[in-house]
């Protein structure tokens, strides 16, 4: 493939950066993401996942069933702050940032 | 192109509105998303990627990728895919990042 | 919120997991994302080939509109718009009608968020008029919008080709299928036989080398062999296949298994449709990717077994309609694809040796 071709289409990380980084001893989606950003725009590695896999799988001989999922964090897609933020007094993370925020007459000041 | 007659739903496109893109009319109709329906227009360029400046569009329409990323009704970064068109809502492309909103509160 | 079943995706396996459980005198909440009921079966314009014996054949939409018909006399909770973000600690889970956040507290849970389709990438595949097959049939059949006037396909499975018979019946011209492999995916000879007569060829062996425009995909090179040549579209639809959707089952700490039949990481399940989170069952693509028959089937199993789980039924009445169930998965299942039936059971049997989950952790 065309080493330019973008992988991730979020951080428009190429095929030749992740290239690069496997050939220097990464081995997991993880490792790419804390490496290049790959994954870490607001799709979330929905989209490139499949892709990276392959890429991990062609340039480390790993097998597909030892190449671990990428970490699917909280909240599993996009969402306002503010929507996240409501009902968030049994949410403690939320709270505990909501907390830190100084409110003047209901506005962040 | 909307497609008047369906070859196996038949004429199903009833209602239109109109929506603004880039302050410009355009026709909708009810039922359809905000992307399908700026596609319907030939408006395939829906926003630029953040880094290099390449124009996106529409991909998954399934609120997954985030490509269709939009500012709709002044709010940014609306999964377009996902968001049924309204009479006269006013649509934006997503073109580079928002600046962040600060209300000022007198000083 | 409380209820006794929460089933998160209103496609066919959720729907038919609804109707086992709210039939059974169960207090149903159902969640979806989008603002039908029927997930990816609404725009499905085909027959559906697949169906269970009881059924008559019909097309995808009226399968929709007949499973959610069949459900109009429960007295089920439908939170239509809504998404799960996410879960909390005490196991409930965390609902948005994007306005706010709130918790849903449930006895059991049926997860049946389906399949997502995989990329495929090409030199400027960013660019707008690139799109999935599914994307390309939601645009026909559900928007009514005609996504592009030339157009290529990237793949030949069943679903690529009927998205192509169907871009074709709305006036798009499909210039022809780009498969990598060197033999036609699909097994439907009659499907092939169709994309024939309307002259579509199917170029094998071969990929898209790169697309050109400004704005929007104006050309692509595609490559055969050494032979390459250009071709003008304003509409790519690509199709890397599918896999299940798993983000839920991770955030609630599911293990996992790999099959490459069942699309690659599925979530461990035991003859149940059970999670290894006992209040966890599954259903439908997320169980592995088939065909809608079999998501119907599973859906159905797995909300027996919810059933039986919170003692709505008793164990003879559900392993009565449970046997009549799975021979009726067995047959839909080997009937259309058989390497699928066996890497459900070989899943199924791994279901006792979990791959670590420390693999996950990093």
């Amino acid at each position: 493939m065309d080493k330019s071709t973008i992988i991730c289409r979020c951080e428009e990380i190429s095929y030749e950066e992740i290239e690069d980084v496997l050939t220097n001893g990464a081995t997991t989606f993880d490792d790419l993401k804390r490496l290049t950003r790959c994954g870490m725009g607001p799709c979330q590695s929905k989209i490139c996942h499949s892709l990276v896999a392959d890429m991990i799988h062609e340039k480390t001989n790993t097998p597909y069933f030892q190449i671990p999922l990428p970490r699917m964090r909280m909240p599993l897609s996009p969402i306002k702050l503010e929507t996240l933020a409501t009902n968030s007094t049994s949410f403690s993370s939320v709270k505990s940032v909501m907390d830190e925020v100084e409110l003047e007459d209901g506005k962040v000041r | 192109m909307h497609i008047q007659q369906h070859p196996v739903l038949g004429g199903q496109l009833q209602k239109p509105v109109t929506i603004y893109f880039n302050d410009q009319p355009y026709k909708a109709y009810e039922q359809q998303t905000v992307a399908a329906a700026l596609m319907a227009n030939d408006i395939k360029r829906l926003g630029l990627s953040r880094n290099l400046v390449q124009p996106r569009g529409l991909f998954c329409t399934r609120g997954r990728c985030c490509s269709c990323y939009m500012t709709v009704n002044g709010e940014d970064h609306v999964r377009t895919c996902m968001v049924k068109v309204e009479e006269g809502m006013k649509i934006y492309p997503n073109d580079e990042d928002p600046d962040v909103r600060r209300e000022f509160c007198g000083d | 919120m409380e209820t006794d079943i929460l089933i998160i995706g209103a496609g066919p396996a959720g729907l038919a997991a609804a109707f086992e459980t709210a039939s059974k005198g169960l207090d149903v909440t159902i969640v979806d994302e989008s603002l039908t009921m029927g997930g990816q079966l609404n725009q499905q314009t085909q027959v559906i080939p697949s169906l269970p014996s009881s059924f008559q054949s019909m097309r995808g939409f009226e399968w929709a509109a007949h499973l959610t018909n069949q459900l109009k006399e429960y007295d089920i909770r439908y939170l239509l718009s809504h998404r799960v973000i996410g879960f909390y600690k005490d196991g409930s889970v965390g609902i948005t009608d994007e306005q706010e956040v709130f918790a849903v507290k449930a006895k059991k849970i049926i997860v049946a968020t389906g399949a997502a389709e995989n990329a495929v990438a090409f030199p400027k595949w960013t660019l707008p008029g690139v799109m999935t097959i599914g994307a390309a049939q939601t645009l026909i059949n559900r928007d009514f919008v005609q996504p592009g006037k030339e157009a290529v396909i990237v793949g030949s499975s069943d679903f690529a080709l009927d998205a192509a018979l169907q871009l074709s019946e709305v006036g798009v011209h499909v210039k022809g299928f780009i498969e990598k492999n060197a033999g036609i995916l699909s097994r439907d000879l009659e499907k092939i036989e169709q994309v024939k007569k309307i002259g579509i060829p199917i170029h094998l062996d071969s990929f898209i080398k790169e697309a050109r425009g400004i704005g929007a995909v104006e050309e692509i090179d595609i490559q055969i062999g050494t032979r390459v040549f250009t071709e003008k579209v304003d509409l790519v639809c690509v199709d890397g296949g599918r896999s299940p959707i798993l983000d839920i089952f991770y955030q609630l700490g599911c293990s996992f298994g790999y099959q490459k039949e069942l699309g690659g990481w599925v979530p461990q399940y035991n003859h149940q449709f059970q999670t290894d989170r006992e209040d966890i069952f599954l259903a439908g693509n997320a169980a592995g990717i088939s065909t809608q028959g079999v998501l119907l089937v599973t859906g159905m199993l797995a909300g027996i077994n919810a059933c039986e789980a919170v003692g709505a039924i008793t164990k003879t009445i559900a392993d009565e309609e449970k046997d009549f169930l799975w021979k009726e998965l067995e047959i839909l299942e080997t009937k259309y694809n058989p390497t699928i039936w066996e890497a459900r059971n070989r899943h199924m049997e791994n279901f006792a040796y979990p791959v670590i989950k420390e693999q996950f952790l990093s």
